[in-house]
């Protein structure tokens, strides 16, 4: 059986599901933490 | 650690940090994926699909610990009442279910090369899909509460009962028959030859503190978000 | 005692009472949460009646693997030791399947007493190496022998 298709979709699933989570916590950081520095300016 | 309980203090050095635990986790991973493909060599026995090994157990090492995380943290929520135990807890969940699922995943891909299976329901594989769905409860328990940015007391109780899984997966391999082998790296030492060894530490480590790096953003998502909550209902009041 | 301490001990003894009532409960399960029954285990039962499912594991015997005339048969001896069982499968193994080496087989055992597999699966053991490093070891053990 050729092992490099399952090799390179392990590979692919774990980069691509760390990137994902990665991205989806930083952006949601970004947007929360510009909403908290926003009721700061506007006091 | 109380020195940490106040979020302003915690969030003075999380700032800083977080881009520096993502620099060096993305180096150190990314050399270790790439030492694995490249340039460490096939096994004697399974060829080139030994290769899955510098993802696959860093994904199991981070479901487990992240688990054993938020059972610490528990412990300090309920016992310490320490403020951000919570927070820290609620943070890990989500990259906690991530690795479990990528754990079962690449298991899953490896399996099939390997023992002519993508899934049999022998101990192993069985108690790390239980891990799974507790990481689910727990999260649909953290977000249905009301705290702010924690979790509910109720919620840390089952952090800290769901930890019994966590040696169960360690032992299922000893305590029964499984199609899984037992655990090549213990106390004892390392049954993976150094060649092979070596850039499972660097994908290891990379992988952990991407993961810490996770966790310290949703920490300070979670921490603004309640922050203007906070102050929502504070003007709604006056 | 100070509230803070109180909860700690509380916390302690109902951690303890859980690790207890699972590991209670695990050695319950411990038969029946076997994945598969060594040749050793069927032995300790005095044997299983031909004809009903099982799941049989071990290791495939040193020059056990026999191919059959028909070309797709195989026979071949799985043991854990001491007991061994005879098995005989019709189709394709995995690639890791070998002598020597960890073996999981789903079927039944005939009227005859050989066990007859519908799946096979491999196991391998928790050691990794590269391949002249295996060369290597193997070398010295037949030079030893």
């Amino acid at each position: 059986m050729n092992p490099w298709p399952f090799v390179i979709a392990a590979y692919a699933v774990t980069i691509g599901g760390t990137a994902a989570a990665f991205i989806w916590a930083w952006l949601a950081m970004r947007a929360a933490e510009k909403a908290a520095a926003g009721l700061r300016r506007e006091r | 650690m109380h020195g940490f309980a106040n979020p302003t203090r915690f969030l003075a050095i999380a700032r800083p940090v977080t881009p520096w635990l993502a620099a060096a986790g993305v180096l150190l991973a990314g050399y270790g994926l790439y030492a694995g493909l490249f340039l460490s060599p096939p096994d004697y026995l399974q060829g080139e699909t030994v290769r899955i090994l510098y993802v696959h157990v860093p994904a199991a090492w981070l479901g487990m610990g992240g688990w054993t995380g938020i059972a610490v943290a528990s412990l300090a929520q309920i016992v310490w009442r320490h403020p951000l135990a919570g927070v820290a807890a609620r943070a890990v969940a989500v990259p906690g279910a991530l690795f479990t699922a990528l754990c079962l995943l690449t298991g899953s891909l490896w399996g099939r090369p390997a023992w002519g299976t993508w899934w049999q329901w022998d101990g192993r594989m069985t108690s790390m899909l239980v891990l799974l769905f507790l990481y689910f409860g727990y999260i649909a328990l953290a977000n249905a509460g009301d705290e702010r940015s924690g979790v509910s007391r109720a919620t840390a109780i089952f952090g800290l009962v769901g930890a019994v899984n966590i040696p169960i997966i360690n032992r299922s391999v000893v305590w029964w028959n499984s199609l899984h082998q037992p655990a090549s790296i213990t106390l004892g030492g390392s049954k993976i030859d150094a060649a092979i060894l070596y850039p499972l530490v660097f994908s290891a480590l990379g992988f952990t503190l991407i993961f810490a790096a996770i966790v310290l953003m949703r920490m300070r998502a979670l921490l603004a978000r309640a922050k203007v909550e906070a102050r929502l209902r504070r003007m709604a009041a006056a | 005692m100070k509230a803070k301490h109180q909860r700690l001990v509380l916390v302690l003894l109902v951690v303890a009472a859980m690790i207890g009532a699972a590991l209670l409960a695990m050695s319950a399960l411990r038969d029946q949460a076997a994945y598969f029954y060594s040749p050793a285990d069927i032995a300790r039962l005095g044997g299983v009646p031909p004809g009903q499912a099982m799941r049989l594991g071990g290791m495939v015997a040193d020059k056990s693997i026999v191919h059959e005339a028909d070309g797709v048969t195989i026979r071949f001896t799985v043991t854990d030791g001491g007991a061994t069982v005879l098995v005989r499968y019709k189709g394709i193994v995995p690639d890791l399947f070998k002598e020597n080496s960890g073996v999981v087989a789903d079927g039944r055992f005939g009227t005859d007493g050989v066990f007859v597999a519908d799946t096979i699966l491999a196991k391998h053991d928790e050691r990794y190496m590269p391949p002249q490093l295996a060369g290597a070891e193997h070398k010295t053990e037949t030079l030893a022998r």
